[in-house]
């Protein structure tokens, strides 16, 4: 499909977006079911499989529990983990420190 | 018999003591136990960030210590429902005056595990390098890729509501996604009065695209970015935006003497009622990672459409690309790094081509010293034409 206008373009994107918004959650909780239990060995491997994609891996001894908790939030955000990914991640440096 | 009583009422008195010094250091297990449950409430406060400190010797200059930067970054975590988050940059200029900047201010209210709904100013979701790549203890060079700065090719930041977060798709692949709705950026054009002449010509000069705290035209931008992880160490994603953007303002006024169309307050005057015209933007981008090899891409291109109805009729478009290899020569704590990148720009003297080798010496994950040197090809006579020796010390905590 050729787009000839911007008009077509901004509703091409806001169905994009909104395909986005509907699909998200349920592709989600198909492949992986919600809250399940924080686990270190996931954690683990999603530590590793994740954190070199942009930078060299921190070493967990670096902080505090309480500190690698908005850390790995904010890291949830910027590298577009999942909930399940994140609680697997901070069990894992919250038990190697 | 008297002896024996003497024995028997010492051991009752010893182990009188030994009960009262367990019942004391039971008090005093439960006493620090409460204290480490103080650290957990609710609300959770955390500073991180990073600091740089840079040296620069170009070719047609004299080397000098500067550029330093202390981006501290703020986190108020409540539960596991809202997280504030804002990066300032803190620097000095040429003159000495310190100069602060707020890169990024965001609630991100984590609506499930799959989404997460991020308003405020947030960094660009095109492409990697400006939301996930641009801090100096991340960037294995001293500087950012030509275009990929402060009034390049990709966008910086935008100020608006984003939907982000990241969807298993079975098998070890994931997948992860950026939408957003935002103000858009403010085009940038130049004024020049040539003698003789009795009209300014305008041109476009450059796309202001860090955040812009209103919407001059009323027209939102939209856009976003889909990677796609297929196996662990490799990510591609592919990004756009489209929009409406309006020219706002004059980034330079060149008068020639003899020029009769008026001051530079006329060139300014002739931009109301400028109208809005199109703006777009298209990215693609990779990042692979095998044992000590780190190697990644990026290509984005801004366009502004032409539009009849303006002081700058014609059209541009910013268009840069990189490539960069690093590799981690363990078990000694050296890495080398090699990037090229190619800038197109509207302006003959803001394109550049540049290589940059790289040698970097890990103290630590976050503490890194760099040493780099540019071989830069611009416009003759240009800074972008000359090469440089760069050395950077940088700390993330």
């Amino acid at each position: 499909m050729k787009m000839n206008t911007s008009h077509e373009r901004e509703k091409a994107f806001r169905t994009l977006a909104l395909c986005a918004v509907l699909f998200a959650p349920t592709a989600g909780m198909a492949g992986d079911a919600q809250d399940r239990a924080a686990d270190i060995s996931r954690g683990a491997q999603t530590w590793v499989n994740n954190c070199a994609r942009c930078h060299n891996p921190r070493d967990p001894k670096e902080f505090r529990d309480d500190l690698w908790k908005p850390i790995t939030y904010h890291m949830r955000v910027r590298a577009g983990l999942t909930g399940q990914q994140t609680r697997d991640v901070l069990k894992f440096l919250q038990e190697s420190n | 018999m008297q002896q024996q009583m003497r024995q028997l009422q010492q051991q009752i008195q010893n182990q009188k003591q030994t009960a009262d010094e367990v019942d004391t250091l039971e008090e005093k297990v439960a006493e620090v136990e409460g204290r480490q449950d103080e650290w957990l409430s609710d609300s959770i406060v955390h500073l991180a960030g990073y600091g740089e400190f840079n040296y620069a010797d170009r070719e047609d200059a004299d080397g000098s210590f500067g550029d330093f930067l202390f981006a501290p970054i703020f986190h108020y975590q409540y539960k596991d429902l809202m997280m504030l988050e804002s990066e300032l940059e803190i620097t000095v200029n040429d003159a000495g005056e310190t100069e602060t900047a707020l890169e990024y201010l965001t609630l991100d209210l984590f609506l499930n595990d799959y989404m997460t709904l991020v308003g405020g100013r947030f960094l660009s979701p095109i492409g990697q390098f400006r939301q996930n790549l641009h801090p100096s203890w991340i960037n294995k060079l001293p500087t950012a890729p030509p275009g990929f700065g402060h009034d390049g090719a990709a966008p910086i930041s935008e100020t608006g509501l984003q939907l982000r977060g990241g969807v298993p798709l079975g098998r070890g692949m994931f997948a992860n996604y950026a939408v957003y709705v935002g103000n858009g950026p403010e085009i940038l054009a130049e004024a020049h009065g040539e003698a003789g002449e009795t009209d300014f010509e305008f041109e476009l000069d450059g796309i202001e695209a860090e955040g812009m705290n209103a919407d001059e035209d009323g027209e939102k931008v939209f856009g976003g970015r889909l990677g796609l992880l297929p196996f662990p160490g490799l990510e591609i994603g592919i990004s756009g935006a489209t929009g409406k953007a309006t020219v706002t303002e004059l980034e330079h006024v060149d008068i020639e003497s003899g020029f009769l169309g008026g001051t530079e307050e006329d060139a300014e005057a002739a931009l109301s009622g400028e109208p809005d015209r199109d703006y777009d933007v298209f990215g693609v981008d990779f990042a692979w990672q095998w044992r000590g090899l780190d190697l990644r891409g990026e290509y984005v291109k801004s366009e502004i459409g032409s539009e009849a109805g303006s002081v700058a009729a014609d059209g541009a478009e910013w268009e840069s690309w990189y490539t960069q290899a690093a590799y981690k020569f363990t078990p000694t704590k050296l890495e080398g790094v090699l990037r090229y990148t190619d800038f197109d720009a509207p302006h003959a003297s803001s394109e550049q081509e540049q290589w940059m080798l790289g040698l970097n010496y890990l103290f630590a994950s976050n503490v890194i010293a760099k040493l780099a040197y540019e071989f830069n090809d611009g416009q003759s006579g240009a800074v972008t034409d000359e090469d440089a020796f760069r050395a950077q010390l940088a700390y993330g905590f």
